[in-house]
């Protein structure tokens, strides 16, 4: 496997969505209105604390990376640009790796993005801003192996967008829970149970890392 | 390490699409020069080409490749959101060499439009810049389906060059075509398909 | 290439074996479960359930780990055999973890007065069952043998890794918990002597059953892979 084939994969996502921000614009939006509407419907009061503030923000990113890692796929189908790049010498580990870095990129910024807003809308307090950007760091980094995953293996089945959600929720549930409660811990200031949270989350990132580059390029088709 | 010669075999390949046997038991040859393939629509050129390209698995039978591989496929196949200088750099970088994009895209007549997103070309030059890549990636092996589609009088001439330059380098091209008979004249091996099945001359 | 060499032998002679040993097996355990083992001394005779919920939990973690071995066979091997015994697994799988959850609740109601409760292993199992489900959606969706196969496989072997993963994060997570009644480190389980052997012939009982369902499935899957590969001959 070729790091650098996979950044050219990746970089050529990121050139292809600074060339044409509307699907990056989307998702940040998607993202944004989600936080917002959340914490209407939960109320401003319980929105802002420490526990609750976290799982709006980790559950809209989770969203805003399946709708996404979708539309990243569309792309390469749309005339077939995906042969192009599977029918290359180690196209499909590449395209793979490629996915899952341009991915984790688009989420950097779009959950950039969200937490700004988030902070300023909830006017939340943090603790511990370091800690807050190591887990939320973490998370993202976390995030799209499974959900690359997902997406490539459903790629020319119907019904694709509703079954990508069912496959990708109940297998991020671990790194849900662990950037929800680093984030959480980081933010009420308990130093230790953040590092501790964030180290398990690195660790979960690691795991499905090595998962999905050892098995999922065979099943790309 | 001697250079082996480009070559590229289906041996007694079947593919099945979706539990349909599309090829059956088929043996195909690609030997340097020019191989032909013809045969009706539907009759499973394409995924002889695909499958010898290594895109499908094999139901059963082998496939083997001597050479690194050019596939141009029945579309254009160009990222999106790229130019077509940015698409042949892709390519060329992907494959850790190349030849002179600059030239090639000159050559096909893309100079003009070589920095437009490929979305925003017409069929006819999206069709050039895929086959630019010929020029960009030379390859030992070369599958072409329906090469000739799309193309003015211009474009086929140059693909018969750029063939010709191909062969001359020793290269083994395959092209599925259903016209254009005159290329039979020059080629090694003329395979017809029908229904799945092979027949060689 | 793919291979499809189903069994014969074995299944021919073993099921009925398996399906006689089932039936005594579950007779027996039905019988010690109503009648032989003591009402707890808390909970009374509804803490029965236990004997269909523990075990059917434990069957259903232990076809989850079939279909990751019938995963990895397929991926490594090619033989259809491999698939053929992870689909069965799953199926057998999604019916003893929903079995498992409804015994669950039904027991929960009258002892903690909840029919739901945001507890590590509870929350592993629900979102076991929704990965088996999804399991059998991509298969429905998926044309193809040996594509849908291949795309089953992956998905089985990441959700066999996802368990204790989620079990961990969410064990952390949850402030209450109680030990395992069975596995309680330390060794002894903290439960009445015939209470615990009724257990452990219901988990007997529940393993026989899931050994026949799935052998029953799997012969049933290979045949019908072995129609569709000879039909592409």
């Amino acid at each position: 496997m070729s790091a650098r084939r996979a950044w050219l994969v990746a970089a050529r996502e990121l050139r292809a969505d600074l060339r044409q921000p509307d699907g990056v614009v989307a998702a940040a939006t998607f993202m944004a209105a989600l936080i917002l509407l959340q914490s209407i419907v939960v109320g401003p009061q319980v929105a802002r604390e420490s526990g609750v503030a976290p799982a709006l923000y980790w559950i809209a990113l989770l969203f805003a990376a399946l709708v996404t890692a979708l539309r990243s796929f569309d792309r390469e189908l749309e005339d077939d640009a995906l042969d192009a790049v599977l029918a290359l010498p180690g196209g499909r580990d590449a395209l793979y790796a490629g996915k899952v870095l341009a991915l984790a990129g688009t989420l950097a910024l779009v959950g950039l993005v969200g937490g700004l807003l988030a902070i300023a809308f909830l006017d939340l307090a943090i603790a511990l801003p370091g800690h807050l950007g190591l887990a939320t760091a973490l998370g993202i980094v976390a995030l799209p192996g499974i959900v690359v995953l997902d997406v490539a293996l459903t790629l020319r089945l119907r019904a694709r967008a509703a079954l990508v959600p069912v496959l990708a929720l109940p297998v991020l549930v671990p790194q849900l829970v662990a950037a929800t409660s680093a984030s959480a811990a980081a933010l009420a200031g308990d130093a230790s149970a953040s590092l501790a949270w964030s180290a398990l989350l690195l660790a979960i990132a690691l795991v499905y890392a090595v998962l999905g580059l050892t098995i999922v390029p065979t099943a790309i088709e | 390490m001697p250079a082996m010669q480009p070559s590229a075999r289906l041996e007694r390949a079947t593919v099945a699409l979706e539990d349909r046997v599309i090829l059956r038991a088929i043996d195909l040859e690609v030997a340097p020069g020019i191989t032909v393939l013809r045969g009706p629509n539907g009759a499973g050129k394409t995924t002889a080409l695909r499958a010898l390209a290594g895109l499908l698995p094999l139901l059963r039978g082998a496939r083997e490749v001597a050479g690194e591989l050019l596939y141009l496929g029945h579309r254009p196949q160009l990222l999106h959101g790229l130019s077509v200088r940015e698409n042949l750099a892709f390519f060329m970088a992907f494959r850790g060499r190349g030849g002179d994009a600059a030239a090639a895209i000159a050559r096909w007549g893309l100079a003009a439009d070589a920095d437009r997103p490929v979305e925003r070309l017409s069929v006819g030059q999206r069709r050039r810049a895929a086959l630019a890549r010929l020029d960009a990636e030379p390859c030992d092996v070369i599958v072409l389906d329906e090469p000739f589609a799309e193309l003015d009088q211009e474009g086929v001439g140059l693909v018969r060059e750029a063939l010709n330059a191909a062969v001359a380098r020793g290269a083994a091209v395959l092209i599925a075509s259903h016209a254009h008979p005159e290329i039979d004249r020059d080629a090694v091996r003329v395979y017809s398909i029908h229904d799945g099945a092979l027949a060689g001359a | 290439m793919i291979t499809t060499a189903p069994p014969r032998a074995l299944t021919v002679r073993i099921r009925p074996v398996l399906g006689l040993a089932s039936v005594a097996a579950a007779t027996i355990a039905t019988a010690m479960a109503l009648l032989w083992a003591p009402p707890d001394a808390v909970q009374g005779e509804v803490q029965r359930i236990m004997y269909v919920h523990v075990p059917a939990a434990w069957t259903a973690y232990l076809a989850f780990v079939v279909v990751f071995l019938g995963s990895v066979g397929w991926l490594w091997s090619r033989r259809l055999a491999f698939d053929a015994v992870a689909v069965a697994s799953a199926e057998v799988g999604v019916l003893f973890t929903g079995l498992a959850l409804v015994a669950g609740s039904i027991w929960a109601k009258p002892t903690w007065g909840v029919w739901w409760t945001w507890e590590p292993r509870l929350i592993t199992t629900a979102i076991m069952f929704v990965m088996y489900v999804g399991y059998l959606l991509l298969r429905g969706l998926s044309p193809g043998i040996e594509q849908r196969a291949t795309r089953s496989a992956v998905i089985g072997i990441v959700a066999v890794l996802n368990v204790p993963v989620v079990h961990l994060s969410v064990t952390w997570m949850n402030a209450l918990h109680q030990l395992p009644t069975v596995l309680r480190p330390g060794g002894s389980p903290a439960l009445d002597e015939r209470m615990l052997a009724t257990l452990l012939v219901g988990v007997l009982a529940f393993t026989l059953i899931y050994l026949w369902m799935v052998a029953k499935r799997a012969t049933l899957e290979l045949a019908r892979s072995a129609r569709v590969m000879e039909g592409l001959r």
